[in-house]
């Protein structure tokens, strides 16, 4: 998961990093502390790359132009992602170099980019960007750091390896899959600062990371989808907010597959959604907190269940989805489920018995057209 | 033609680590009655020198210099599957399959070092897995998706392939070899790694491939099935069109960072290298029942 700059940046200053001094703003007319004097850069907080060019970080020189620019920013679209924050920071003036470090998971090592000539084009000169391949060891990855550094004129050479030691201590530290800082300010009195810096985080490695755990919780509005898998065990992401139909699916890759073939047939579904079947063990809270998410979908009008079964029986499915519709009366829309498995008649008959309204269709293109009806009109 | 070389004999004596464990106990139970040869289990801290009439050991060296045995699953949880390959590896395990997800991405680059010095097969992490149908299964692969037939079947998702190779057997269509590389980022075995065992086994005749979002996999066997001159037909499937950049789709691997990992960039590739790539499922399997359907015993593999 992309860590946004601002929460890159907080988390790492207090490790001592050096950052431009700066405040999240989430509406227009922020008041900014004494301290933190103009000209300022106004930067959108969203997880990609890219946001300079996509016309996500803008100079302010006056408070006027700044709350101007804070109206532009927050609202906007920058790649699919929704701006609901900006951080506003200090201007900061120096060389401007580069540093990343990243994970090549194809090859199981780090790469590591140097350059002296940082900034927005850095992709452009190529060229003029030093790599070196290590194994994924603390003290290679500063050597190596240091060996790319050597290119650099001195005295700034000192400070690009002091930099790239705390950097890549701290890429370590949190058990980082791709740290970059670009431009890495570095200043003729030795001194360097962050610009910008992107930090994507391994979620797997949450369980042995507290300060990322507590950073998540903190932040859980920033980042709902890992919060919610954090604090419920599943993954659950609201793909579309005006999405129509609800899914309640199992695995990863299916469940993707069904938004591609919903959408394809022009109907967007809401949210994705990977309960983990096999995690149930007979209880229908995952269940239970599923419908009432999608419940509070505004414009959701058809909710489609697929559940490919390999080991759990669908009869003890079929009790739980019973049990959890009980439980979730303001799920007023019609429910469609596609199961497969061992014990299909079974959970035929414990939906039959509990005279719910779910309708049952073992082919998974049947389903979706069942699911589609009430959108469409169509009679399926 | 290159000698075959199989992915895994199907007679395989094979272990289960964490055999005594609730999940470990039901899935060995599972793979004994589906043919595999489950000879012994390893449980550091149960009282138990047997489970369902299956000796049980305190470590891989024990259980291995017992049984002989050269396959492993792991049944342990995340943070204990680096550990569970460590011992395999020393115990000269030569195939080892770790089913949990959520195993950090730091932990599996130790073990993709580990198994590559010692050139041992790592299946895994988060997988469901892997069969020859009809013979072997290590894992936990429905017996409803799985056949023996002429397909070579490599995939991320296990649902996705669950779905796919059950319609597929619907039309008479089963598989000579799955293999569930899984959905992380560092894994043990990737597509371009099964690619080569696909090609020179006879019983293959199509291969098709579940891919998703993220990662290069899908690029890299673009690559290799250039590079082996792939003569046998490559039908796969991406999931994950409508995944927006920077969110992670329920699996670690599935996320798109900038241009790499985009649905374009690996429908380019391997279309490009002479795939057919389809974004439905009832495409792709009308397109291989077609193929395959007519092509079989009748194929020209390089």
């Amino acid at each position: 998961m992309m860590l946004l700059e601002h929460d890159a940046k907080e988390l790492l200053a207090a490790d001592g990093v050096p950052v431009p001094a700066g405040v999240l703003a989430t509406a227009a007319d922020v008041e900014l502390p004494a301290s933190l004097a103009g000209p300022w850069m106004v930067k959108a907080q969203v997880p990609v790359g890219g946001r300079g060019k996509a016309g996500g970080i803008k100079r302010a020189d006056t408070i006027a132009e700044l709350g101007q620019t804070l109206g532009v920013l927050l609202g906007k679209t920058i790649k699919g992602q929704a701006v609901r924050a900006c951080r506003i920071e200090q201007c900061v003036e120096g060389m401007e170099c580069y540093l990343s470090v990243s994970l090549d998971a194809s090859r199981g090592r780090l790469r590591v980019l140097l350059s002296s000539q940082g900034g927005v084009d850095v992709e452009a000169q190529a060229g003029r960007v030093l790599s070196a391949e290590v194994a994924l060891a603390q003290r290679e990855t500063i050597d190596a750091a240091s060996r790319l550094a050597d290119t650099i004129a001195s005295p700034a050479r000192a400070t690009m390896v002091r930099a790239a030691e705390r950097l890549i201590a701290m890429f370590f530290e949190f058990e980082a899959t791709l740290l970059e800082v670009n431009p890495l300010f570095i200043r003729p009195n030795g001194s360097w600062v962050a610009g910008d810096l992107k930090l994507v985080i391994d979620d797997n490695a949450l369980v042995r990371q507290p300060r990322l755990r507590d950073l998540i919780q903190r932040r859980a509005d920033a980042y709902p989808d890992i919060a919610l898998k954090m604090n419920h065990g599943f993954d659950f992401v609201v793909v579309d907010p005006d999405g129509e139909i609800g899914l309640v699916t199992t695995g990863a890759g299916l469940s993707m597959q069904m938004l591609d073939e919903l959408a394809e047939r022009g109907h967007p579904a809401f949210n994705f959604c990977d309960i983990r079947t096999g995690q149930l063990r007979g209880d229908p809270t995952r269940l239970i907190h599923v419908f009432r998410w999608i419940a509070a979908g505004r414009r959701v009008r058809s909710v489609l269940i697929n559940f490919f079964a390999g080991i759990t029986h669908l009869g003890e499915v079929a009790h739980l989805l019973v049990a959890a519709l009980k439980a979730v009366p303001e799920l007023r829309v019609p429910v469609t489920a596609r199961l497969i498995g061992n014990g299909y008649d079974e959970a035929i008959a414990v939906f039959a018995a509990a005279s719910n309204p779910l309708r049952v269709e073992p082919d998974l293109d049947r389903a979706i057209e069942l699911a589609l009806a009430p959108l469409t009109g169509a009679r399926p | 033609m290159t000698a075959h070389v199989p992915f895994v004999a199907p007679d395989v004596e094979t272990i289960i680590q964490g055999m005594t464990g609730r999940t470990g106990r039901r899935h060995a139970q599972l793979m004994r009655a589906y043919g595999t040869r489950i000879v012994a289990g390893v449980s550091p801290k149960s009282d138990s020198d047997e489970v369902d009439g299956v000796p049980v050991f305190k470590n891989c060296i024990e259980a291995v210099a017992a049984t002989g045995a050269a396959a492993s699953v792991a049944m342990v949880p995340p943070l204990a599957v680096l550990a569970a390959v460590r011992e395999a590896v020393a115990a000269g395990i030569k195939l080892i399959v770790t089913i949990a997800e959520g195993m950090p991405v730091r932990d599996a680059v130790a073990a993709l070092e580990l198994v590559r010095a010692a050139g041992v097969r790592w299946v895994g992490p988060s997988t469901p897995g892997l069969a020859i149908p009809g013979r072997l299964k290590l894992g936990f692969l429905p017996d409803v998706s799985l056949a023996p037939g002429p397909l070579g079947i490599m995939a991320k998702s296990g649902t996705l392939s669950y779905e796919v190779c059950h319609r597929l057997v619907g039309r008479g269509l089963g598989q000579s070899l799955w293999v569930g590389v899984g959905g992380d980022t560092v894994k043990g075995t990737r597509f371009a790694d099964i690619l080569p065992c696909m090609l020179t086994d006879p019983h293959t005749h199509g291969i098709v491939v579940i891919g998703e979002i993220g990662g290069s996999e899908e690029e890299e066997l673009a690559a290799a099935m250039r590079a082996h001159r792939c003569g046998k037909p490559v039908y796969a499937l991406i999931a994950g069109r409508t995944a927006r950049e920077g969110i992670t789709m329920g699996h670690a691997g599935a996320m798109i960072a900038g241009d790499v990992g985009t649905i374009a960039s690996k429908t380019q590739a391997l279309a490009g290298a002479g795939a057919q790539v389809f974004t439905r499922i009832r495409d792709l399997v009308d397109a291989v029942a077609s193929g395959i359907g007519t092509a079989k015993g009748n194929n020209t593999c390089s």
